[in-house]
């Protein structure tokens, strides 16, 4: 099994991916947490659409809470970005007709499921780091620009960012799933990206107006991931609620809603690829 | 040759069949290949080779029967490329990542060291490409990185799916001096699939034949010749006849009854039954079986007429038998035409072609 994960990292390692996806990382954690940062220190006032009310995150929220959501504020970004190295990782096999010498090399497939998943995991921990390291750094300047602090509270802070890439490792996973169910590359990525940008949302919309489902949408992916982070610890109900946080699942739980979704299309896909003729 | 060498690193498949939908890809199909040597998998395109070489590799599951390799299925072998090695047509590879990397992949499986890798680079005569991105390979190149990925393992079983295609005169020669070298040098067992008899002719000791997924034919190449005979020609063909009955030979009437068909290989004997019977020599030359126009009947007999092919027209052979167009599903296209060097076809204007009455079906 070592030599499996050996060879899967190796596959990651030696495309462009291997340097192209944490540049992309680094670049998007770094502009969305920077655009965040813009929004709520500097501009400093967050329209809400009831009645013209404005909320201004300075005076709500305590240093660690505005040092969370700045450093999180491209979390969709990077999730997207996971979800998309997960989706590669089967896809591309099939997508460069390399699955052949891959289930020549290691013919027991249920292994080299198991081996993709681990070296997945640790891929998108590496990529992570890049995704932090852009956020921290782009969110840190507008920190700086308005003189906000800018580590408060090194634990807490800490804490949320390892939860971040607790998100990230998941919503990979999730893209495994949906690039082992669906083999066709281009459909994986369309259907992965289009349900998370657009059905879940319309459908957490949707939702809203049938009152026995009204809480369903915690438990959809998005929403799920933001309740991981618990943003909005250290904010009263009524402003989290206004900023569209209502009643989150508690972090663990929502992080193992998301394991839940990675396993579940996982599992699908191994019976699948367990019985497939490869031709 | 004993049970237990065969078990070693012989190939068995048996009754093995495979059904996409309603389409019967390979039917009931059972054969051997003996260990330590070159067999050929013959057959048109579309007869079922690749789906039966995917079924032996467990990338395709059989509908009924096994295909086992040194009596094991493959996904039960715990290190397979030290087994087997496979080169498949349709083999991809990233088009971003390099050969090297390619076989850095693939070695990483069996912790195979990077100095193997770059020794089979170097074996397969692209050492030079490898750190080059694959998606810029010729054909040959490609063919060449999957015969290297095949032998990663040293394996004792090479599997190969048409290597030649799509390679050029001198790389067809390169592949079959690197076939007889694995066989002959090795002691490897050679599996190697073609749809073109003359491609192979030279290198394979056995074959197996098939068509629309049917064993057509398995046995040596020998015993595909068949008996070996001598054309002669003379002015009394008929007197030459009893002189050669006398020697203890037999003879047959050919071209029209202007010249006989001696069942011997020995032309010298021939020659001195001739003279002593006192009759002039015209022409004397061994006669050859045209193997393509055996391949041709075999695998284009009504029975076995190509299933792929909508009018089902017969590719007939050319009476002649000079070096005919190799046209053997009439779909691919004309690969690597042989150079017309093998003594096959030297001079083979009359040819013998045995009734493929001994079919084994």
């Amino acid at each position: 099994m070592t030599r499996l994960v050996h060879a899967e990292l190796r596959k990651y390692l030696t495309t462009r991916l291997a340097w192209s996806m944490p540049l992309t990382m680094f670049l998007l954690g770094g502009i969305f947490a920077a655009v965040q940062g813009l929004v709520l220190v500097l501009l400093g006032e967050i329209p809400t659409g009831a009645g013209g009310e404005v909320i201004r995150p300075s005076e709500l929220f305590d240093d660690l809470t505005l040092a969370r959501m700045v450093y999180t504020g491209a979390v969709q970004m990077g999730y997207l970005l996971a979800l998309v190295l997960g989706i590669l990782t089967m896809s591309g096999e099939f997508r460069h007709k390399t699955i052949t010498a891959t289930l020549l090399s290691s013919p027991r497939r249920g292994s080299l499921i198991a081996a993709k998943v681990i070296s997945l995991a640790l891929v998108v921990v590496l990529n992570s780091l890049a995704f932090i390291a852009g956020s921290l750094l782009g969110g840190g300047i507008t920190l700086a620009l308005g003189d906000a602090a800018l580590f408060p509270e090194p634990v807490e802070l800490t804490t949320t960012l390892l939860r971040m890439v607790l998100v990230l490792v998941l919503w990979g996973l999730m893209g495994f799933g949906l690039g082992v169910l669906i083999p066709n590359q281009v459909i994986a990525l369309f259907v992965g990206v289009g349900v998370t940008l657009l059905i879940e949302p319309l459908l957490g919309f949707g939702l809203t107006f049938v009152e026995q489902l009204a809480d369903a949408a915690r438990y959809f992916p998005s929403q799920a991931s933001t309740s991981v982070l618990d943003l909005f610890a250290g904010v009263d109900e009524q402003t989290a609620q206004q900023m569209g946080a209502a009643d989150p699942l508690t972090w663990w739980v929502a992080a193992l809603v998301l394991l839940a979704y990675a396993a579940v299309m996982t599992v699908l896909g191994w019976v699948v690829t367990a019985r497939r003729d490869v031709s | 040759m004993t049970a237990a060498e065969i078990q070693g690193s012989g190939i068995s498949v048996r009754g093995l069949t495979k059904s996409f939908g309603s389409f019967l890809a390979v039917d009931d199909l059972t054969f051997e290949v003996r260990p330590g040597r070159v067999t050929g998998f013959l057959g048109p395109n579309g007869a079922g080779k690749t789906t039966t070489l995917r079924m032996l590799l467990g990338l395709i599951r059989p509908s009924a029967g096994e295909a086992l390799i040194g009596g094991r299925r493959y996904a039960d072998l715990s290190s397979p490329m030290q087994v087997v090695g496979a080169a498949l047509e349709a083999t991809g590879f990233h088009p971003g990542r390099s050969g090297r990397d390619h076989l850095r992949v693939l070695a990483a499986t069996h912790g195979i060291p990077d100095a193997r890798v770059d020794q089979l680079l170097e074996l397969v005569g692209i050492p030079a490409a490898a750190r080059k991105r694959a998606g810029d390979y010729s054909m040959g190149m490609r063919q060449r990185l999957g015969l290297a990925g095949a032998l990663l393992g040293d394996p004792d079983v090479l599997l190969l799916d048409e290597p030649a295609n799509g390679l050029d005169p001198e790389g067809i020669r390169w592949m079959r001096g690197f076939m007889q070298h694995l066989a002959r040098d090795q002691g490897k067992t050679v599996l190697v699939s073609s749809h073109m008899l003359s491609e192979v002719e030279q290198t394979v000791e056995d074959v197996v034949i098939i068509a629309n997924g049917h064993l057509v034919r398995e046995g040596t190449m020998e015993e595909l010749h068949g008996e070996p005979s001598t054309l002669v020609r003379t002015t009394d063909p008929a007197a030459l006849a009893a002189a050669l009955d006398r020697a203890g030979i037999g003879s047959a009437v050919e071209d029209g009854g202007a010249a006989l068909r001696a069942t011997t290989g020995d032309l010298a004997r021939v020659g001195d039954v001739a003279l002593a019977a006192g009759l002039p020599v015209h022409e004397l030359r061994p006669l050859r079986t045209d193997l393509e126009r055996l391949f041709l009947q075999l695998t284009e007999a009504p029975e076995h007429r190509n299933r792929n092919l909508a009018g089902g027209e017969l590719v007939g052979g050319d009476p002649d038998g000079a070096a005919p167009p190799v046209r053997a599903a009439g779909d691919g296209p004309p690969v690597g035409q042989p150079a017309g060097d093998g003594p096959a076809r030297a001079g083979a204007r009359h040819t013998d072609v045995p009734a493929p009455a001994e079919e084994t079906r």
